[in-house]
This record gives structure tokens, C-alpha cells and sequence, in this order.
């Protein structure tokens, strides 16, 4: 920061301004705290075998919060992508046999296809993102009960192909390695590209972007293309690592996908947050699930904690400096 | 004359970020009076009664009401002592009926064993709104009402409640109450205000002073802040008020007359019989190159509505505008943009910034395309052009990753410039640059102006007080009831006064 050029020093302004803590250095603090927690609670927390499960699911977590804290960014919600993830499943475990490879991009395609139907639903007809998606999304879960009503397993003929998901390379998991990917990717998208910013500045002001000529139809539709562009990765790791794609397979993904990027600090009312918030919230998550298995916490109250955690993370955590606007 | 005072105000002050809109001086209403408030926009007329009712709350000086110590704490509290505003827009529930709205949050005084007794309260409603000469069904749904109708509910409202809370002589408030009506209706409104007077004392906030001096008992003149004198109905006369709001002749030098230039020959915008049904009839004007042309009129004029059709913002029903000779179609603000027109909106936190962006994004917002490197977005180039340009227009910030949410009014405005400049505008609208804005960074503003009309920028302004109008623009453009009225020259060393324009405005 001291190369940044500050105009106050040379018109001698003094100002005086309150030092505010960016949101992601609570959802950090509030990550070691948990892994020292359970570290306590069971020394075999941190072994690598549980670090290794612990990164797998944040990979997954991370997939479709990364796609997830777009829509949240703008202002809006992502209710289907638990219904994108489902039906990406299936249609990959359908298809994996006859197309081999190409299952994955035919998989993504069908991602991307749901978000920007969500995303143009939403920005052209004006419907509210969050009955858009709710809507949508029981579209999609059905129409994967319409492409298999059963569980569909993957063909042994398609072991070989799944081994890119369930692999290892220098000791980690393919999944943690796709996540990484996804994560790079989608982060030079947030920070260095011109649709990402206008994602952020229309979430902070969308009167004022349109005013200012920015498209906001089509970032608007982007911004949930995106969104199902994540939940249609996450579901195919989901689907690669279970060998198995099935019609509600993505469903706890809904909340935990919103969980994932509020508890890492994005404001629910978009414009602040986004990217990194997302990873760390993906590992908080996926700690909390785990670390409550390592020590012990019974199955049925799990359930309870996490709940009760979500909400104490996000008070914690949540962009103080939105509420200077807010008041 | 004998008057006993309802409402006194002594050494009352109000002030907000930047501006000191009451200044500290006293102030009475009286029992059964109708008070007419007359002042420019800003000369605190608006706060003095947003403060009456519990809107606002005064920084310093006393308000008693009824000879004691006031307790209004929100507007709520200020119906229960009787002092109550009939909004300009009219405050009524459009879906409810007239006599829902009228007995609203007080429906408990219609109970009976639990249950509303709709019929009493209707019974009710109907005698209450034929005191004021309403003679509709009060189950009528209020959105069937025209605006005269609603302000005769609201006005029943507030007499019914003050009688509920048994407050004597209530004190209703009237804003900007003629601007809906038509002119038949003005004439029965104010029949029934002058009988409302004889239980009420009535304050009227209007900008047509003719209907002010005909109708108020006692009118008070507001400027700057300032309660500047009081005459009698008697007293009155319209020349003799517009002297007294208007006040001080122009200071010398107060908006850098100086460097006030001669436009250019070349014309950079044409507009030609543009027209928007209901806000401005056809409109044809030229602005020259290095030009600033101060486009002057009361709420209502049209002049809002011409400035966001030329900005895109709203689309004019006819009409053409050209630019350098070539005739242009503006349907949105990217149309604007693209022919390098900009438009600074009067509501900076709404219009103008993404406040809890930094400075950086705020200013680059329009010129993203320019800061690729291999394709993608360069922070240095980034930080360097809006460095570039938060220097140029001397914006103080702690750095520039700072969140605009955290700057001064002058700041943001200033957050605001920058973004337009480095988007090379050759046009610019100001909607009110110095609204909020402290003195210190008035002057910055003015000189940025001149600046940019000696760089051979056209501008069209709106200023806050018709003072700033003459004393920044080459030539005034003077609009009232969506017509262009008048054309004034402004040259820097011929400024027309104030008195001589305002006759034509009001």
C-alpha cells in the first residue's frame, strides 16, 4: 500500500477515519479457531488422511460457492444450484458411456445452459433472482427424474475416464486440484476483467451503473451464468467422486453453497466480498463438518451446531463496513 | 394585534454535513393564522418544518408548542400534539379507502367487543370529509381519488386526530400543496383552508407567491438559512418579497467571473423542438463550445426532465438533438456516453457513486477498456489513472483504495468529476455540482467549471440558488411550467441581478 499516492498529504487535509477490518480477516480468524478447536477436541483432526477428506469436500463446496457468490454479489440468490448440480449428475453418468470425454463438456454445457436461463429469466422478465431460481430450480431436479428416476452408477468403462476426478497428483486429490483451478480462474475473472468489476460496482449501485452505461441486462445474465457454470463443476466432481449422478444429489448443496459464501464475509447485499471470501468460507464449512465427525458430535445434533455456528460466523464475520452505508 | 403564539422557536439551528441550512434565530406561529413560507430552494423553509413536525431535530435553540417545551420526537409524536404535513405527493395508502386512511392506526376508537364496526366508521368518515366539502363515498379506494381529493383526506385526517388527543388549534402544514391541483381546485382548497383557519393555524410552503400573498395572513421570508423579515398580508407585495429572498447583490468575484470566457462560434449540442408529454412542451436551444449555459426554473418546470432526456436517462417523446451538426439519437445513457455527454446527478450517493467501492473503481468505471494489458485489467494502469485524475480535480482522500462512502459531499462530487473527465466528456451536465458542499470546496468546484469551459467543454448547469446561476453561466435558460420562457445573457461583466430574473422564474 505505501506506493498508493495520497492526495490528502499534499493538500494538507488531515482526515480522520475509523480503521475497519476487512470481513475476510474475521471468516480467517474464525477458521483457525475452529481447526484449533477440533485439534483439541482430537489430535487425529490434522492428520493427513482427514486433511486430504477435509480438502476434497471444500473443493466441491468451493465449486459452487465460487459460482454462487456472483449471484449473491449482485444482490441476488442462486436457489437452483442444487437442482444444476442434480441434473448434471445425471447427465453425465448418461452420457459418460457413449461420449466418453466429451460427457464433461456436454455436462458443463448443460451448467452453463441452466444458469443463463436463470440469468436471462431474471434480468429480461424482471423476475426477482430468488423465485427465479426456486422456480427453476424444481424445473431441474425434474427433469432429471425425467432422464433416470433411479440412481444412475457409473459404467466400469468410464473408471479410467473418473480417475481424472479421483486421482492423485504429488500427494493431492484431483478434486483439490480442480478446485484450485477453479478458484484461480474465477478469481482473475473477479479482479481482472472488465465483467467481473461491473458485477461488483452493480451489486454497490445498479441505478448508477446503468446511468453510467454499463449493460446491466448482461451482466446481470452473466452473473448467473456463472453461477451455473460453478454449480455444473461441482456437480460433475460431486458425481465424478460418488461414480454415481442421481436427482437429489445436489440438494443439501443449496444452503451450503449460501452458507459457504456469507460465512466467508460476502454481504448479502451484494457489492462487497467475492472470490477469496468464498475459499475460505469453503473451508470453514467443510472444517465445521468434518471437525464436529472427528470429535464426536452426535449425527442428529450436527445439524443444530452447524446452524447455530452459520449464524455466529456471519454475525462475526459479515462486512462490517456495509453497515456505515446501511446505518 | 392581539395573537397568542402556538408554536415558538427560539434561536433554532439545524445543520447538515456541510451546510448550516438554520442558522439560529426566532420564530412564532400564531392561533388561527395562515402563514405563508417563501424562500429559493435551500433557504430552509423545508427543514424549519421538517423540525416542526419531529422529522428533523434541531442542533440548537428551543421549540415549545403551546407554551411548553416540545417532546415531538418523530412525526408520530407530532400528530399526537397536533402538528401535522400534508406531503406534496399526498401521503394517503392507495389501497385503501377513504375512510381506512382517514382513521388509520387510530382504528381501536371504531371497537367494539374486539370487533371494527365498519359501519360507524364509515358513518364517521362521511362527516368528516363533508366539513370539507368531499362529497364521496368513504369506501372509495383512495387510488381512484385525483390529488385534490386526497389532500381533503389528509387534511380531515389530521383535524380528526388532533381532536382525538384533544389538542387545540392543531397546526397543519401544507408543502408545495397548489403544484398538483388544477386551478379550480386551488381556489377551493384554499376556501377551505380559510375555514380550517378558524380552528388551525395553517402554514403554506408554496413557490407561487401570488397565491401567497392572496392567501396568507403573515408571510416569512427565508434566505440562507435565515428568517430575513415578516410582513402582513397587507404589507405585501410580490416585487417587494422577491427583493428579500434574492437579499445581497452579487459579490464581485464570487464565482470567478473572471475567468469567465467567450463561448466558441462552433455549436456543440442542438436540441430542436424536444418534447416530453406532461413535463416540458417542444424545447429548441443551442450550446456552444466552451459554453455554460445554466438551465434555471422551479420543481416542476421540466428542466430536470430536459437535462435526463439529453443524458439518456429518460426519452423524449419528440424531438432532435445533434451534436457538432450531426443529428444523434440518445435512448439510453450508454448513447450519451458514446457521443462523450456526462451527467452528474444531483444524488451522488444514488446516482453518482457505488459508495462502498474505492476511488480507483469509482473513477475508472467508465474507461475499464482503456486499462487492459494482455487482455486484462491492470492495476497499475488502473491506479495510475485514477490517481491522474483524483489529483487533477484536488480530491482529498485517505488513499485511494478508500470506499467513497467514507469521503466528504465535496469529495464525492469531486470522486464524481473525475470519472466523467478521464472519460474525455465534452459535455457535461451538472445537476446541482454544489448541493451539500462546503464552501472550501464550492470555490474548487467553480474553478473546475471555468477549467473546463476555457478546455472548450460545453456545460449545462443547475444550480442550488439563482446567484450561482447567473454568476457561473455565459447565459441562462429560463424554464416554468415545462415552457423556455426567457433567454438571459450572463456576460462576466454585465451579470443581471437577481430581482430583474426572478419575475420571470416565479
Amino acid at each position: 500500500m505505501s506506493r498508493l499516492i495520497k492526495p490528502s498529504s499534499e493538500a494538507g487535509n488531515k482526515i480522520t477515519q475509523k480503521k475497519q477490518i476487512p470481513a475476510i480477516y474475521f471468516s480467517l480468524g474464525m477458521l483457525a479457531l475452529f481447526i484449533i478447536i477440533f485439534y483439541i477436541g482430537n489430535r487425529s483432526f490434522l492428520t493427513r488422511y482427514n486433511l486430504m477428506a477435509i480438502g476434497a469436500a471444500a473443493a466441491i463446496l468451493l465449486a459452487v460457492g465460487l459460482g454462487q457468490v456472483f449471484s449473491i454479489l449482485t444482490g441476488g440468490i442462486d436457489l437452483s444450484v442444487g437442482g444444476i448440480m442434480s441434473l448434471v449428475s445425471v447427465v453425465l453418468m448418461s452420457t459418460l458411456e457413449r461420449f466418453g470425454f466429451f460427457a464433461f463438456v456436454i455436462s458443463l454445457a448443460v451448467g452453463l445452459l441452466a444458469g443463463l436461463v436463470n440469468g436471462l429469466i431474471n434480468a429480461k422478465l424482471r423476475i426477482p433472482s430468488f423465485i427465479t431460481t426456486l422456480g427453476t430450480g424444481g424445473i431441474f431436479v425434474s427433469i432429471s427424474y425425467i432422464i433416470s428416476a433411479k440412481p444412475l452408477s457409473a459404467p466400469s468403462s468410464s473408471y479410467d475416464l473418473l480417475e481424472f476426478i479421483n486421482g492423485d497428483v504429488l500427494g493431492l486429490k484431483n478434486v483439490m486440484i480442480i478446485g484450485a483451478i477453479v478458484f484461480v480462474i474465477f478469481l482473475i475473472f473477479q479482479k481482472y476483467t472488465i465483467t467481473g468489476r461491473s458485477i461488483l460496482l452493480m451489486g454497490s449501485n445498479e441505478k448508477m451503473c446503468w446511468m453510467s452505461g454499463v449493460n446491466v441486462f448482461k451482466i446481470r445474465t452473466l452473473a448467473f451464468t456463472i453461477s451455473g457454470l460453478g454449480a455444473g463443476i461441482a456437480g460433475i466432481m460431486l458425481a465424478g467422486t460418488l461414480f454415481s449422478g442421481y436427482p437429489t444429489l445436489g440438494n443439501t448443496y443449496i444452503l451450503s453453497s449460501i452458507a459457504t459464501v456469507v460465512v466467508g464475509g460476502t454481504a448479502m447485499t451484494g457489492g462487497a466480498g467475492g472470490v477469496l471470501n468464498t475459499l475460505v468460507g469453503a473451508l470453514i464449512m467443510s472444517v465445521l463438518n468434518n471437525g464436529m465427525n472427528v470429535i464426536g458430535i452426535d449425527v442428529y445434533a450436527q445439524q443444530t451446531f452447524l446452524g447455530v455456528l452459520i449464524i455466529a460466523a456471519v454475525a462475526i464475520s459479515f462486512d462490517r463496513s456495509k453497515l456505515s452505508v446501511i446505518k | 394585534m392581539n395573537k397568542k403564539a402556538v408554536v415558538e422557536l427560539k434561536q433554532i439551528k439545524k445543520s447538515f454535513p456541510g451546510v448550516q441550512a438554520l442558522k439560529g434565530f426566532d420564530f412564532n406561529i400564531y392561533e388561527h393564522e395562515i402563514l405563508g413560507l417563501v424562500g429559493e430552494n435551500g433557504a430552509g423553509k423545508t427543514t424549519l418544518v421538517k423540525i416542526l413536525n419531529g422529522l428533523f431535530h434541531a442542533d440548537g435553540g428551543e421549540y415549545f408548542l403551546r407554551g411548553k417545551k416540545s417532546t415531538i420526537k418523530d412525526p408520530l409524536d407530532a400528530i399526537k400534539e397536533g402538528v401535522g404535513m400534508v406531503f406534496q405527493e399526498g401521503c394517503t395508502l392507495p389501497n385503501l379507502t377513504i375512510a381506512e386512511n382517514l382513521f388509520l392506526c387510530h382504528e381501536d376508537v371504531f371497537k367494539k367487543n374486539g370487533f371494527l364496526q365498519t359501519r360507524k366508521m364509515n358513518q364517521a368518515a362521511k362527516e368528516l370529509t363533508k366539513e370539507m366539502g368531499l362529497f364521496v363515498s368513504p369506501t372509495t379506494v383512495c387510488n381512484q381519488l385525483t390529488p385534490a381529493q386526497k389532500q381533503m383526506v389528509e387534511i380531515s385526517r389530521l383535524l380528526w386526530l388532533s381532536k382525538l388527543y384533544g389538542k387545540e388549534n392543531p397546526i397543519l402544514i401544507l408543502d408545495e400543496p397548489t403544484t398538483v391541483l388544477l386551478e379550480k381546485e386551488v381556489d377551493n382548497l384554499f376556501a377551505i383552508l380559510k375555514e380550517v383557519k378558524k380552528q388551525a393555524s395553517i402554514i403554506l410552503i408554496s413557490h407561487r407567491l401570488e397565491e401567497i400573498v392572496e392567501n396568507s395572513d403573515r408571510i416569512a421570508i427565508f434566505k440562507d438559512g435565515d428568517f430575513v423579515t415578516e410582513m402582513t398580508q397587507a404589507e405585501a407585495e410580490i416585487e417587494k418579497i422577491e427583493q428579500f429572498m434574492v437579499g445581497r447583490e452579487l459579490a464581485e468575484e464570487h464565482y470567478r467571473e473572471s475567468e469567465q470566457r467567450i463561448p466558441e462560434e462552433e455549436v456543440f449540442l442542438e436540441v430542436k423542438d424536444l418534447s416530453l408529454n406532461k413535463f416540458f412542451e417542444p424545447i429548441s436551444f443551442k450550446i456552444h463550445k466552451g459554453e455554460i449555459v445554466s438551465l434555471v426554473g422551479l420543481i416542476g418546470s421540466g428542466k430536470e426532465e430536459l437535462c435526463q432526456c439529453i443524458a439518456g436517462t429518460m426519452k423524449a417523446d419528440q424531438g432532435d438533438i445533434s451534436i457538432l451538426g450531426k443529428p444523434v439519437k440518445i435512448d439510453s445513457p450508454k448513447d450519451s456516453i458514446r457521443y462523450k455527454l456526462g451527467y452528474i446527478p444531483i444524488d451522488r450517493r444514488q446516482q453518482g457513486l457505488a459508495v462502498d467501492m474505492d476511488l480507483v473503481e469509482n473513477i475508472n468505471m467508465l474507461v475499464f477498456e482503456r486499462l487492459k494489458k494482455y487482455g486484462l485489467l491492470n492495476r497499475k494502469k488502473e491506479l495510475e489513472n485514477a490517481t491522474k485524475w483524483a489529483k487533477e480535480t484536488l480530491v482529498k482522500a485517505p488513499s485511494m483504495r478508500s470506499k467513497c462512502a467514507n469521503l466528504s459531499g465535496g469529495n464525492q462530487q469531486k470522486v464524481v468529476i473525475s470519472k466523467w473527465l478521464s472519460a474525455d466528456s465534452q459535455f457535461l451536465i451538472l445537476d446541482h455540482p454544489t448541493r451539500g458542499i462546503d464552501v472550501g470546496a464550492k470555490d474548487e468546484i467553480y474553478h473546475r467549471i471555468r477549467q473546463l469551459s476555457n478546455e472548450g467543454k460545453s456545460l449545462l448547469i443547475m444550480c442550488d440558488t439563482l446567484e450561482e446561476d447567473i454568476g457561473l453561466s455565459n447565459r441562462m435558460l429560463i424554464m416554468k411550467d415545462g415552457l423556455l420562457v426567457e433567454e438571459v445573457q450572463c456576460p462576466s461583466d454585465a451579470k443581471p441581478a437577481p430581482v430583474d430574473v426572478i419575475a420571470s422564474i416565479v
